[in-house]
């Protein structure tokens, strides 16, 4: 699974993206590329390596090196076109040439400001100094370019000749000659150019790709130390204490609503999270989601502790996918995404997150319906977490509750600005196999008809 | 030509036609021509690497233009690799146009080039401040077709307008076409201190009261506006629009109430007829704008694309008097 894929998963993992600050293009491409990782040793380097950045981040953040480097990686072009029109030995024109020039002297500077920064050893670039020479004929040091007289010696003469009656209003004729003449050797010398670059396509790709794997990098370090990151250690379990979701900590913030981070612990097999309205379920499977992404992809993650279990990759259920276009209801829809889960989960080790599974489908066959998937899921070795409002279920998995709605939690009136401070978000075990019945107390709270709310109890009552 | 001396007070000039085929690229030789032996360091380029000029007939329908040796010029790739000059490349912009990414390069020895350029004023903006940094003394835009949005004074410092007989073989209707558009160039600024305030307003329709205080009449787009909308004259008689003026405004104003007075931000923004202006202007509607562009020159090409030829001399004289102002011909300057 690359995660191009797993942003698709809806799982909250674009905002991370979204955060982070790349210097160019190629390091995002970099990052989009990158692949889910579940192999421990390879993660512990990735960590390593990202633990090194963030040293030197700090130490070095507002100096020299780490300036220097973030203004060459800022120059970045994405030359993948480029680089490969030189490996299959298309001749370059003037304007390629001068971005591989570019290109091989920002990867110098940037590799004297990697060496600065102490981290030459996880951030190798190759030496590209010769491509820079080759490009460099005159020696100016410079990364300007254009065909040079000294790469051809009838450049010279041609070129002098050209300038005299250029200045004179001379034979436009004789003008045009030289002019087609000068073209003829420029496109002679670009392709004896780019045959003699031909040998270094693959260091000049290196050198690309590890300059847009040096932009990722130092993106993660900075976004570690903006949202205080955690380093996460490797179980046969996940176990996180004070799990934060980074979209929803920002958006409360700004809000100044306060935000309560969760402890959560998850075996294989499936466990069920209950509880009332507006009490957290889907932002939890998210914030679950997005960690496991982060730490598969050689991040830190969103807690102040935690130990992840590696998996094949994530799979999700979350939100609408109603789509009219494609003729598929929202129940469809869902059924058919659950199905692809159950099939992908039989052979691979996945995280599954499930929102509330059979919701929009009668309440009979739907709670047949999510009885069969708890049952499937938690024979399997994946783990599993599926949210829902069903009670009685009969089912033997492992639950949740979140503790939701408390009426003394806070001294502040209760009205709908000031729900999420009567809320506790924490989870506790449970034992029962019944589901909060808090829909109608929320629905007061939020001002609702009053005669809706009236007979909804009356008919509760009889 | 006197002109050409006042182009080097100001840093950045645009050419603009009324119309395409008005003489633009010939006016542009002539200036750059001028330039070159005033020794000044020039730098140029061009907007829009729009529809209509990546066409098969582009190549061949625009004029090339002379660079001189030391001019600092920004094209798109492929028109790059077509140049007739000598020259060094000295940046390639990372955003691509449909004809590869801009670059820029110093001619070293002189010969012609097409130029091409940013589509939006925005990016244009950031060009020539890159031309700046390179160190030129002035950076000039050529416009493409008949696009205005180059000659606001937020993008240029100055500008010449280009007009002929591409616009109408008669006479008396290209004197009045030249003369609006002149008129809409020339209106009057609001004071400095409003234009400060005034300056900050992003987007809506704004009302101004007698204090000079501005407040948001809640209209996102003067597009939507009708005239059944009330009270938009509830702080008095003074309004801002930031965005675009259509006739529809100038026309829902002009049957609210008499005397109004609209700022507008400057002319390019102005997309209005001279009937709806006439109508406001009736009702002692006054248009004002933040801020007003340099005009330098006012050029005529008597020539149209049809081959249409008008009498020089008589038609520069008859737009001069309208004007009240010098008008050049463009192929007497070339020769």
């Amino acid at each position: 699974m690359k995660i191009k894929e797993l942003i698709k998963q809806d799982a909250g993992f674009q905002y991370i993206i979204d955060s982070m600050e790349f210097m160019s293009s190629a390091g995002r491409r970099r990052m989009l590329k990158t692949d889910f990782c579940n192999n421990a040793d390879e993660l512990r380097n990735e960590w390593h390596r990202l633990d090194c950045a963030i040293q030197a981040t700090l130490e070095y953040k507002y100096k020299k090196p780490y300036i220097d480097l973030r203004h060459c990686l800022m120059c970045l072009h994405d030359l993948q076109g480029t680089l490969s029109s030189l490996s299959n030995h298309t001749a370059l024109n003037e304007v390629e040439l001068f971005e591989i020039k570019t290109l091989s002297q920002q990867a110098q500077i940037a590799k004297g400001a990697i060496e600065g920064l102490g981290l030459s050893e996880i951030l190798p670039i190759p030496d590209t100094s010769e491509v820079f020479s080759l490009l460099d004929p005159d020696h100016t040091g410079i990364a300007n370019f254009y065909i040079y007289d000294s790469y051809d010696p009838r450049l010279t003469p041609l070129r002098r000749e050209l300038n005299a009656l250029q200045t004179s209003d001379g034979d436009p004729i004789r003008i045009s000659e030289l002019l087609a003449l000068q073209n003829e050797i420029q496109a002679e010398v670009c392709i004896r150019l780019s045959d003699q670059l031909h040998v270094w396509a693959d260091t000049l790709i290196t050198t690309m790709e590890q300059m847009a794997y040096t932009d990722f990098l130092l993106a993660k370090a900075e976004l570690s130390i903006r949202w205080e990151l955690t380093q996460p250690e490797i179980g046969d379990a996940i176990e996180y204490k004070g799990l934060i979701n980074p979209r929803l900590k920002e958006r409360n913030e700004k809000a100044n609503l306060r935000y309560q981070p969760v402890d959560i612990t998850l075996h294989p097999g499936v466990c069920l999270i209950t509880g009332a309205n507006m009490a957290g379920k889907t932002v939890l499977l998210k914030s679950v989601g997005t960690a496991q992404i982060m730490a598969q992809c050689g991040m830190y993650i969103p807690a102040s502790k935690a130990v992840v279990k590696l998996f094949e990759g994530v799979l999700t259920s979350i939100g609408d996918d109603q789509d009219e276009m494609n003729g598929l209801s929202s129940y469809a829809a869902e059924i058919i995404k659950i199905s692809d889960i159950l099939r992908s989960c039989r052979q691979h080790d996945m995280l599954v997150l499930i929102d509330e599974p059979a919701r929009t489908t009668n309440p009979v066959e739907g709670k047949a319906l999510v009885q069969a998937i708890i049952k499937i899921l938690n024979d399997m070795s994946s783990t599993t977490m599926v949210t829902t409002h069903y009670s009685q279920l009969g089912a033997t998995c492992r639950r949740l509750r979140v503790k939701g709605f408390v009426e003394n939690m806070s001294d502040l009136p209760l009205n709908p600005q000031n729900i999420n401070r009567f809320i506790d978000y924490s989870l506790t075990e449970d034992n029962s196999d019944d589901v909060p019945h808090e829909a109608l107390r929320i629905a007061t709270i939020l001002n609702c008809d009053t005669e809706m709310i009236t007979l909804a109890q009356q008919n509760i009552n009889q | 030509m006197p002109f050409v001396r006042n182009i080097l007070h100001y840093n950045s000039l645009s050419i603009v036609g009324l119309e395409k085929n008005t003489g633009k690229t010939v006016c542009l030789n002539y200036i750059l021509r001028r330039l070159n032996d005033m020794g000044a360091h020039v730098g140029v380029t061009s907007i829009g690497v729009d529809g209509e000029q990546v066409d098969s007939v582009f190549a061949t329908a625009k004029p090339e233009i002379v660079l001189y040796e030391g001019t600092h010029f920004i094209t798109s790739e492929q028109h790059y690799l077509k140049r007739q000059l000598v020259s060094c490349l000295e940046a390639v912009d990372s955003r691509r146009t449909a004809l590869g990414p801009l670059v820029t390069a110093r001619v070293l020895i002189r010969g012609k080039a097409l130029l091409s350029g940013a589509a939006t004023t925005g990016i244009l903006r950031t060009q020539i401040e890159q031309l700046d940094s390179m160190g030129v003394d002035i950076s000039i835009v050529d416009g493409a077709l008949s696009r205005l949005s180059l000659a606001s004074p937020t993008v240029t410092d100055a500008m010449i307008l280009a007009t002929g007989a591409a616009v109408s073989a008669n006479v008396k209707q290209l004197v009045s076409k030249t003369k609006f558009l002149h008129n809409l160039i020339l209106l009057d600024e609001v004071d400095p201190s409003l234009r400060e305030q005034l300056n900050t307003i992003q987007s809506g329709l704004w009302a101004v009261d007698d204090e000079g205080h501005p407040h948001d009449l809640g209209i996102a787009s003067v597009f939507l506006i009708d005239r059944a909308e009330k009270d938009i004259l509830r702080f008095g008689k003074t309004l801002f629009a930031s965005g675009a003026v259509s006739d529809r405004l100038l026309r829902v104003l002009a049957a609210k109430e008499k005397g109004i007075t609209l700022i507008a931000r400057d002319f390019t923004k102005l997309f209005i007829t001279p009937e709806a202006y006439n109508e406001f202007t009736r009702r002692d509607g006054r248009l004002l704008v933040l801020q007003r562009s340099k005009l330098i020159a006012v050029t005529l090409n008597p020539t149209s694309p049809q081959g249409f030829l008008l009498d020089s001399k008589t038609t520069c004289n008859i737009l001069s008097d309208a004007l009240q102002t010098p008008v050049y011909d463009v192929m007497k300057i070339e020769q």
